[in-house]
């Protein structure tokens, strides 16, 4: 009996590893895809934090203390003074066009009027359009600033007599320690990448499952993958999917280890966990895959509703704008997605490490993925006998 | 009489091409509507996903990230902070804590996204004319949560932080406007031009606007060449019925088809769409238009030079739908171009939706004119002219393989 059973799964998926040589599609969605993924995004983001944007200064005072400031912005990190302008205006339309993220503006006398106490104004200008590139340098900018003012004041206070041990107490009375659970850095790469690539093994996942069993119908050949599975269309499923589970895992391994082992992105548990994550992801892609194809046994409909879902899982991971900002009656759908669940445990396995027991749900829903094509295996029987589907 | 006779032949001549180029167009909509899958691709995602996405993001920023409190001070100035931090619209406090490691249950438990800890030597600092600490822990798992807890504690402690200021100068007997300049000697003004809200929807939006044209025109057009591969007999992109015309006519007709259809879609999309959703469109209307015609003409292009080499109707959606990603990316909106690194910033010159993104952010969110967008607007003319031949050279190729295997 057992025998049997595997005898069967064995001829499947030799059947279907023929299939698998004899076409082109099989090699680049199963292997290049993410392979040109993990070049593209670990090299995109290799530095981490984009440093050294472009930035404009316009200096209408130039005097010895605008020109000791201006210097102090060429040495922040993440910004690099690229042009020089003469006008609010000029500097305007450079932003436009995009050729610089932000320009830091003094105003006419500002040596004169600081000499004075007359507090000059020095404008920070940035542009939110390019929201990463705008709030990080309002923020390198303004910090430096803060400083750059703190020097000034720090001469004005001794000038008043105030003993020097008790200067920074009024320059900053309260100081902030910040500390970044996890990516210590606020690494870009770190908080995309975790979610990104699986995101897009999961979407790979769903339209190759589709397309393995869809394939079937619209070539009219499902009659025979069934008889080679003694008409047992669980088996027929399993001995088909088994290479793609194979595969896909072992792919969203080596992501993995990409990220943890040669990006040394934080890994505050054993990497194991993050390999059971992605194994099961690979799974619950695949049966939500049989899920859509069940529903609709056309291979182009499958695929295009693999598709809605697919991109969808992007959004509804939550790591981007999180899930429970968004419009409540979305929220709920957010559970329907398996890269959800992936995200939560490698939220709380590798970035902030937790105990494995806090995982245990997200592990459990997950797996529970894998009882949808229970739901749809006498109509995906059905659709290999009877063939009515229209094959366009 | 010779001349009469050439001119009618000539008008002839332009009468077929006329008949020709209406009876391709017409062939192409039939084919279209016919098509459910096409229909879904062109009509129905251009319709429901701007609609779709703007709805998931209409909230522009986070708004009372729940936060814990563990506040070992009990101070009057560490209370003070406490009440100006839930104040804030970015986060709100949650939960007190008397020590941190329940804090840190209820994060682990994501009830909260960020602790603010005051430490017990917060008041015997303050009033030892000292620099105070506190330390704030931010939930990393989305930045937005991050910059939500990072603005909220820097504003407070600057608004807390100038009440001390100026009773300290004041011990000093420094008082009134001398004590405020002392306080703050230069004043910096942080002006957001653009985006001023620092809205997330603002920001994504179109970008994703612009992608769904160019993402849906390739997958459809990507779609049809499948399917008219798979009907014919010998595998030939163009049927026989309609290649008679040459290439040209061929190409010509396919496109004024998806050109005129993708005028009402880009109207919706680019200009119903960021007024129903309260999205920027601070640009020229003329000047979107201006840009969007070698946008379209160029992707229309590409779309079916790619075409060619697909095999059948899936292959394009199975293989290409991960690269909207890699667009969205290559885009240069969320990681700044400036920081893309050569290779890429190289490859990603070939993608109408590279330009065509960033025409569209400057003109619509930014409010620039057709001069300021220059650059992309030449190089999308220069991408509808290469694409453009490289189309008619791959038709070309289709129909002698196909007259090939007739003859």
């Amino acid at each position: 009996m057992i025998n049997g059973i595997f005898k069967t799964l064995h001829a499947t998926t030799m059947r279907e590893l023929k299939r698998m040589v004899s076409r082109p599609i099989y090699f680049i969605a199963l292997v290049l895809v993410m392979a040109f993924c993990y070049v593209f995004f670990l090299t995109f983001f290799d530095n981490g934090q984009p440093d050294k944007m472009p930035i404009g200064v316009v200096d209408l005072d130039n005097s010895s203390l605008s020109r000791q400031f201006v210097h102090n912005v060429s040495a922040t990190q993440l910004s690099k003074i690229t042009m020089r302008l003469g006008s609010h205006k000029e500097a305007r339309e450079e932003m436009q066009r995009g050729n610089i993220y932000a320009f830091v503006e003094i105003e006419r006398d500002f040596q004169k009027k600081t000499i004075a106490n007359k507090r000059p104004v020095i404008g920070i200008y940035t542009n939110d359009a390019y929201l990463v590139a705008g709030s990080l340098l309002s923020k390198d900018l303004m910090y430096m600033s803060a400083l750059s003012s703190g020097a000034v004041q720090r001469q004005i206070l001794r000038a008043k007599g105030i003993e020097e041990s008790r200067i920074m107490g009024i320059i900053q009375p309260i100081v902030i320690n910040t500390h970044l659970i996890g990516n210590p850095m606020a690494n870009y790469g770190v908080y995309l990448l975790n979610v990104l690539l699986p995101g897009v093994l999961q979407l790979m996942v769903l339209m190759m499952t589709i397309f393995s069993v869809g394939v079937e119908f619209k070539e009219r050949t499902s009659l025979l993958w069934l008889e080679q599975a003694d008409n047992s269309i669980q088996l027929a499923i399993i001995g088909k999917l088994a290479p793609y589970t194979l595969v896909f895992s072992l792919v969203g391994m080596i992501g993995n280890i990409l990220l943890y082992g040669y990006m040394h992105y934080p890994l505050n548990a054993a990497i194991g966990w993050m390999f059971l994550n992605t194994i099961m992801l690979v799974t619950a892609s695949q049966s939500v895959g049989l899920l859509l194809i069940g529903i609709t046994p056309v291979l182009r409909d499958g695929v295009t509703l693999a598709a809605f879902y697919g991109l969808l899982g992007f959004t509804f991971a939550g790591f981007t704008f999180p899930i429970e900002q968004m419009p409540p009656s979305t929220r709920i759908f957010s559970y329907l997605f398996p890269i959800r669940h992936y995200f939560n445990i490698y939220v709380d396995q590798a970035l902030n490490g937790l105990h494995i027991a806090k995982s245990a749900y997200s592990f459990l829903a997950l797996g529970c993925f894998n009882l949808l094509p229970i739901i749809v295996l006498s109509r995906l029987k059905n659709a290999a006998l009877t063939k009515v589907f229209p094959i366009k | 009489m010779n001349n009469s006779k050439h001119s009618l032949s000539a008008k002839d001549k332009w009468f077929s091409i006329f008949t020709e180029l209406h009876h391709i167009i017409r062939n192409e909509f039939k084919t279209i509507f016919k098509d459910r899958g096409v229909v879904i691709v062109f009509i129905v995602a251009s319709l429901v996903y701007p609609m779709l996405y703007c709805g998931l993001y209409k909230n522009e920023t986070l708004v009372d990230v729940p936060i814990a409190v563990v506040n070992a001070s009990k101070s009057e100035k560490a209370r003070a902070y406490v009440r100006q931090i839930d104040a804030s619209p970015d986060v709100k406090v949650a939960a007190k804590y008397f020590n941190m490691r329940e804090a840190k249950t209820a994060f682990e438990a994501k009830e909260v996204h960020g602790i603010v800890y005051i430490p017990e030597d917060f008041d015997k600092r303050l009033n030892f004319n000292e620099q105070a600490n506190l330390s704030i822990y931010c939930d990393m798992s989305s930045f937005l949560y991050y910059r939500a807890l990072m603005q909220a504690a820097n504003y407070t402690a600057l608004h807390v932080g100038k009440e001390v200021q100026l009773e300290r100068l004041a011990d000093k007997g420094i008082t009134g406007e001398s004590a405020e300049i002392a306080a703050e000697p230069i004043s910096f003004q942080n002006n957001i031009l653009f985006n001023g809200g620092m809205g997330f929807a603002s920001f994504l939006m179109p970008v994703i606007l612009m992608l769904i044209i160019h993402q849906t025109l390739f997958f459809g057009i990507g779609m049809l060449a499948g399917t008219a591969r798979e009907e014919n007999r010998f595998s030939n992109l163009i049927s026989n019925s309609i290649h008679r015309g040459g290439a040209l006519r061929v190409v010509l007709g396919k496109s004024i088809c998806y050109f005129s259809m993708y005028i009402v879609f880009s109207f919706y999309i680019l200009y119903v769409v960021p007024r129903v959703f309260n999205l920027p469109h601070i640009g020229q209307w003329m000047d979107i238009a201006t840009m969007m015609l070698p946008f379209l003409l160029a992707t229309i292009f590409f779309s079916m030079t790619v075409s060619v080499f697909l095999p059948n109707r899936e292959t394009g959606m199975i293989i290409f739908l991960f690269f909207s990603l890699i667009l969205l990316f290559l885009s240069g909106v969320s990681w700044p171009q400036s920081n893309i690194n050569g290779f890429w910033k190289t490859l990603s010159w070939i993608f109408p939706a590279v330009h065509g993104i960033q025409a569209y952010i400057k003109i619509n969110s930014m409010g620039a004119d057709i001069q300021h967008i220059n650059y992309e607007y030449i190089n999308l003319w220069i991408l509808t002219a290469v694409y453009f031949l490289t189309t008619i050279a791959s038709y070309k190729w289709q129909i002698n393989k196909s007259e090939l295997v007739n003859s």
